[in-house]
């Protein structure tokens, strides 16, 4: 009787034992990964404030130096012009997730609250279609847009978004449990216009469903780099990502620090939206698992 | 049905007009016209005019007898594997630490954060960030090999194929772990608890719980996962082409980088980068097939085979009783 | 909180993006607005073609004084001479709207192609080709877009001959179909061997131009001779397997294509055997060119000491001093340097310089090209460059007009006063051009990739030249047998 209780006791010190290693696991695990994700931005963060001759002597170092505006001022002397990118890329998402979040809630809507003929087969083509990525209309698009001449058009970025058929997906989703078909039957009674109805009353409710939608068609837009590529030659309608592919050029060869200036330039906006929105991008891609 | 009531029906057409139009000018005619170019003699730097080939099927022929497509092609399922397959094993480890439900850990908010923060930034930044981490003679990496005595003196690691296309490799798996456990863990979460409680009543233990429960549970998030991360993984163009652009020796060249250096480098080949195009496009309709097959809409389709089954029922007896009457 | 958070970045977005909108750009050496307004009138590209010679229906809202000329170059330094001209001018009635591509990747061509066919008011209207593919733009594909010289109205047979200018960049800038020529280079770019004096002192007891080209020459096997006296004390001969490449690049008898088919000529082929030969016996620190390794040889950083560079005058200006690690005799390798004769005559590099025969602006394009390729006198570029008198660093630099280079003195501190020209002319004889087409920078690039294969072990011989092969085949549109 004594042994058994002995045993269990001891059962029970094995297991908070055991317990206590694979909690212990866990946090190194974890930490670990953290770190991971922290030390590449680390060190371009502390690298663009280090001259390049530091940078010669020894790569790594944990603590910034002082020559941020010196390797500012070589960046800025030559053809890579950080401010020019962020406009184009700032025009191009903007107005690339202003179209692809509206036009996908309009569509979605046209979906969820009307009966028509095609809608069924509609919905599964926008299904059907969902994946197709845009790597293999290129050769295609590229010649239609050659073609009529608007190559080095920032809106031949833009307009596309208005078929976005996986935020249509979501968007229809997210609307059919919270959009009530009887409140859109009050207002119709009360003499209001479907399109009205549309921007006053469906769209204010769909407000945190676009709002995760934006972010994703946003961070994706600013972060393409294959259309622009294709689209744009003229260096004054650069994006950020062709932009940052300058910093691989001759003319940067030898200038470490403002390489990792150049890099740290073109990731600074998104950093201060991860950080500023992170929580909210966290829920967003739980509940989408839509891939940017 | 009722005549006199107005028909609100046109409004869905109205409504879906602008998807409509903007998908059929940028994706199905360039789709279409990609198919079409395939089929021509179409090359040369600002060629717009092309004729169609005596032999249709040239270029296709052509592609798939190329030998760098074939390294691209067999390149880009290589790091897609040894990037997927450590993902989702991370993922599903990270799930299941995070979902335990007999100890929270701390600072999981943070962890989550920090985890998924490489998916959002720029790839092309990411990727021309790695290439300075591996640079040679000086850089991070190499200074801390030297400095704690793993290297007597700086490598060239960027040099070895297996390096170049296991950084590759590396930086698609840092980008995304992340972002397959948030997934994951959303997917764990919806998960009904009393299937946990009664698993833990029965005394299950942890493994058991993961494996018995919880990856039945996943499954269809699980395949849904595979499949969009391949279709990704094929396409994959921004990292190999700001990273190395596809050196050395063809070890990080990608169908994605293949198909462009086809059409928009050299000899601007646009018919041979529209059939491989196509070739890619076919691959990808086929996952596409499955994707849609998992996602449709199931009890819909339950009701409608319902409805379907009871107007057949009606119908037959309608007629019976017809039969019935003659 | 955080939906307000949102909203309000997003807001701020919206701004920036409008607030760009109105009013960005008021740099003085560009006209952006009326870029968009004309763009979208432009004519068919093919169209223009084939109209050859009809004056461009479009055209830019400045015209006279305010004419903006386009330039599209793949580094400074041509832009920089026009801005030079503007400043020496200043009632010339011109600005420049530069565009800079790096060539690092290939990324140059499909910019300038891309610019050139679609035309209109942002197409370039001077553009730069560097020897690897200026072909392309003289005899290759994109013959069509250059203008030739006397339609901008220069007397270039005449100017050619007053100004004596090198044969060979008369030969890469004539288009075939009409023997006119349409573009020409600035500099001279016969390749000498430029080594440092303490080294050679070291080794052979002398720094003199004249033994050490002796020691290291003619030839091949006296170069590697040399290596071994080099190795014996330490030190590599050249930094990596692409200082000899260039050599031997540019002293081959054929190009890579020959009508139309893949050719490797057999100095080409040896390439293989020469770059295994630096790496087996380590007479090298196998760096690539112009990677961070290579650079750090320059200043005597690298893991050994490197004896040399192939190169012409260019490599000197632009790449040994400032590299050097430091600008005065004493401070890095500077003023440690000398040049001599290279082992094998070659000739690397060269920027010619074309118009393209749509530009709307011929009276400026005629005046910037003929001051930069033909103006002989001692007001023309080429004198200001060969005497270093385009900036405060004295660079000096090998020019394509004889006439002026009869007329110049090349002594310079990086080479502890060595008078550079010397060797350089006689490098010169070797330049031809007959071996270069269109395709060079990308079958190089294949050619160099699967040399440093074979040297450094994971191929054969064999497997080398069958991957180069296949790589070519398909990739370009060039026959392989």
């Amino acid at each position: 009787m004594a042994k058994a209780v002995a045993t269990m006791t001891a059962k029970k010190d094995k297991l908070t034992g055991g317990q206590l290693v694979f909690r212990i696991v866990i946090y190194v695990v974890c930490i670990f990964l953290a770190i991971l994700s922290i030390f590449p931005f680390w060190i371009m963060l502390v690298n663009a404030t280090r001259s390049t001759t530091e940078i010669q002597q020894h790569a790594v170092s944990l603590i910034p130096s002082k020559y941020f505006f010196n390797n500012l001022k070589i960046i800025s002397g030559k053809s890579f012009d950080p401010w020019r990118g962020f406009i184009n890329s700032a025009i191009v998402s903007s107005c690339a997730t202003l179209c692809t979040v509206y036009f996908s809630t309009l569509t979605a809507y046209g979906l969820v609250v009307y009966d028509w003929k095609f809608k069924r087969p509609f919905f599964s083509f926008i299904l059907a279609v969902m994946m197709i990525p845009g790597q293999v209309t290129m050769i295609g698009f590229y010649q239609m847009v050659y073609k009529i001449h608007m190559t080095n058009k920032l809106i031949m970025l833009i307009l596309p978004a208005i078929a976005a058929p996986t935020v249509v997906f979501f968007m229809r989703q997210y609307m059919i449990p919270s959009l009530s078909l009887e409140m859109i039957q009050a207002a119709r009674i009360d003499g209001a216009k479907e399109f009205l109805i549309f921007n006053k009353i469906a769209l204010p409710i769909m407000k945190p469903a676009i709002a995760t939608q934006a972010i994703f068609a946003f961070v994706s837009s600013w972060n393409n780099l294959f259309t622009p590529l294709v689209l744009l030659t003229d260096s004054k309608k650069y994006t950020m990502p062709i932009m940052v592919s300058l910093l691989k050029g001759d003319i940067y060869k030898t200038e470490y620090g403002s390489i990792y200036l150049g890099l740290l330039l073109t990731v600074l906006p998104l950093f201060v939206i991860y950080f500023a929105l992170s929580k909210y991008i966290i829920a967003g891609v739980a509940l989408g698992g839509v891939k940017g | 049905m009722k005549r006199d009531k107005f028909s609100y029906a046109k409004y869905g057409y109205f409504f879906c007009l602008p998807f409509v139009i903007a998908f059929c000018l940028f994706t199905l005619y360039p789709i279409l016209y990609t198919v079409v170019i395939g089929f021509t003699d179409l090359k040369g730097v600002g060629t717009t005019t092309f004729h169609f080939l005596e032999e249709p099927f040239k270029n296709f022929d052509l592609i798939l007898h190329n030998n760098s497509f074939r390294v691209a092609f067999k390149n880009t399922v290589t790091i897609w594997l040894t990037n997927f397959v450590p993902q989702m094993l991370l993922a599903l480890l990270l799930t299941a630490w995070f979902t335990d439900r007999r100890f929270k850990i701390k600072g999981q908010g943070l962890f989550k954060v920090l985890f998924y923060m490489p998916n959002i930034i720029t790839a092309a930044s990411i990727a021309i960030l790695f290439k300075a981490l591996f640079d040679f003679p000086m850089s991070p990496l190499n200074d801390l090999a030297v400095r704690f005595g793993f290297l007597d003196a700086p490598k060239e690691f960027l040099r070895s194929k297996t390096v170049a296309r296991g950084v590759v490799a590396f930086i698609q798996f840092w980008m995304w772990y992340g972002y397959t456990m948030v997934i994951l863990i959303s997917g764990v979460l919806g998960i009904s608890p009393d299937i946990y409680e009664a698993a833990e009543i029965d005394g299950a233990n942890r493994t058991q719980t993961f494996f018995k429960i919880t990856i039945p549970n996943i499954k269809t998030i699980l395949l849904f996962q595979l499949i969009t991360s391949l279709i990704g993984g094929l396409g994959m163009f921004d990292i190999p082409k700001s990273f190395l652009e596809g050196q050395p020796d063809n070890a990080t060249l990608t169908t994605s980088l293949f198909i462009y250096n086809q059409a928009f480098s050299g000899s601007y080949m646009y018919n041979k980068a529209a059939a491989a195009s196509m070739i890619m496009f076919a691959i990808i309709c086929v996952l596409s097939a499955i994707i849609f097959y998992i996602m449709r809409d199931k009890d819909e389709i339950e009701l409608r085979k319902i409805e379907k089954a009871q107007k057949k029922k009606m119908k037959e007896m309608k007629q019976m009783k017809k039969g019935g009457i003659a | 909180m955080k939906k307000k958070l949102l909203a309000g970045f997003l807001g701020a977005c919206m701004m920036t993006t409008l607030l760009a909108g109105c009013g960005s750009d008021n740099k003085s050496t560009e006209s952006t607005t009326a870029k968009d307004t004309t763009e979208a009138k432009k004519d068919d590209a093919t169209e223009a073609t084939e109209a050859t010679g009809d004056a461009e229906t479009t055209e830019t809202a400045a015209t006279g004084d305010g004419e903006v000329v386009n330039v599209y170059a793949f580094t400074d330094e041509v832009p920089n001479m026009i801005k030079k001209y503007i400043e020496l001018h200043p009632d010339c009635g011109f600005t420049i709207k530069e565009t800079i591509v790096a060539t690092t990747d290939g990324a140059y061509q499909p910019a300038l192609d891309m610019a050139l066919t679609s035309g209109g008011a942002d197409a370039p209207d001077i553009y730069c080709a560097e020897a690897a593919f200026v072909l392309k733009y003289t005899q290759g594909d994109m013959k069509d877009y250059a203008a030739a010289y006397d339609d901008l109205g220069i007397d270039t047979t005449a100017a050619i001959q007053a100004a004596d200018i090198a044969q060979y960049s008369v030969d890469l800038g004539t288009n075939p179909d009409t023997g006119k020529v349409v573009g020409l280079g600035y500099q001279a770019t016969g390749g000498a061997f430029i080594y440092r004096r303490s080294i050679a002192k070291d080794v052979f007891g002398t720094d003199d131009p004249a033994t050490i080209a002796e020691k290291i020459g003619p030839g091949w096997d006296k170069f590697y001779a040399a290596a071994e006296e080099l190795k014996a004390k330490g030190y590599g001969i050249v930094s990596g397997d692409g200082d000899i490449w260039h050599a031997v690049e540019n002293s081959s008898d054929q190009g890579w294509v020959v009508d139309g088919k893949l050719t490797i000529d057999p100095k080409r082929e040896e390439f293989l055997d020469l770059s295994k030969k630096l790496k087996d016996n380590d007479y090298h620190n196998d760096t690539t060119d112009w990677q961070d390794a290579w650079f750090s040889d320059m200043k005597g950083e690298g893991s050994k000491q490197i004896f040399g560079f192939f190169g012409p005058a260019w490599l000197i200006n632009y790449t040994l001093a400032p590299n050097c690690g430091g600008s005065a005799v004493g401070e890095g390798t500077y003023g440690d340097w000398a040049v001599c004769n290279s082992p094998i005559g070659f000739f690397w590099g060269g920027t010619w310089v074309l118009a393209n025969k749509d530009t709307t602006k011929k009276e400026s394009v005629k005046k910037i090209i003929e001051w930069i390729t033909l103006d002989c006198t001692k007001d023309g570029l080429q004198y200001m460059w060969a005497n270093g008198l385009m900036n405060d660093k004295g660079t000096k630099d090998a020019v394509a007009s004889g006439t002026v280079m009869a007329m110049s003195d090349g002594s310079v501190d990086f080479l502890g006063g060595q008078n550079m020209f010397d060797a350089f002319i006689e490098g010169n004889k070797y330049a031809n051009g007959k071996n270069l087409t269109q395709y060079d920078e990308k079958i190089n690039s294949f050619w160099r990739d699967q040399v440093r294969e074979y040297t450094a072990g994971n191929k054969s011989r064999e497997d080398a030249i069958k991957d180069f092969k296949q790589n070519v085949a398909d990739n370009l549109d060039v026959v392989v047998e």
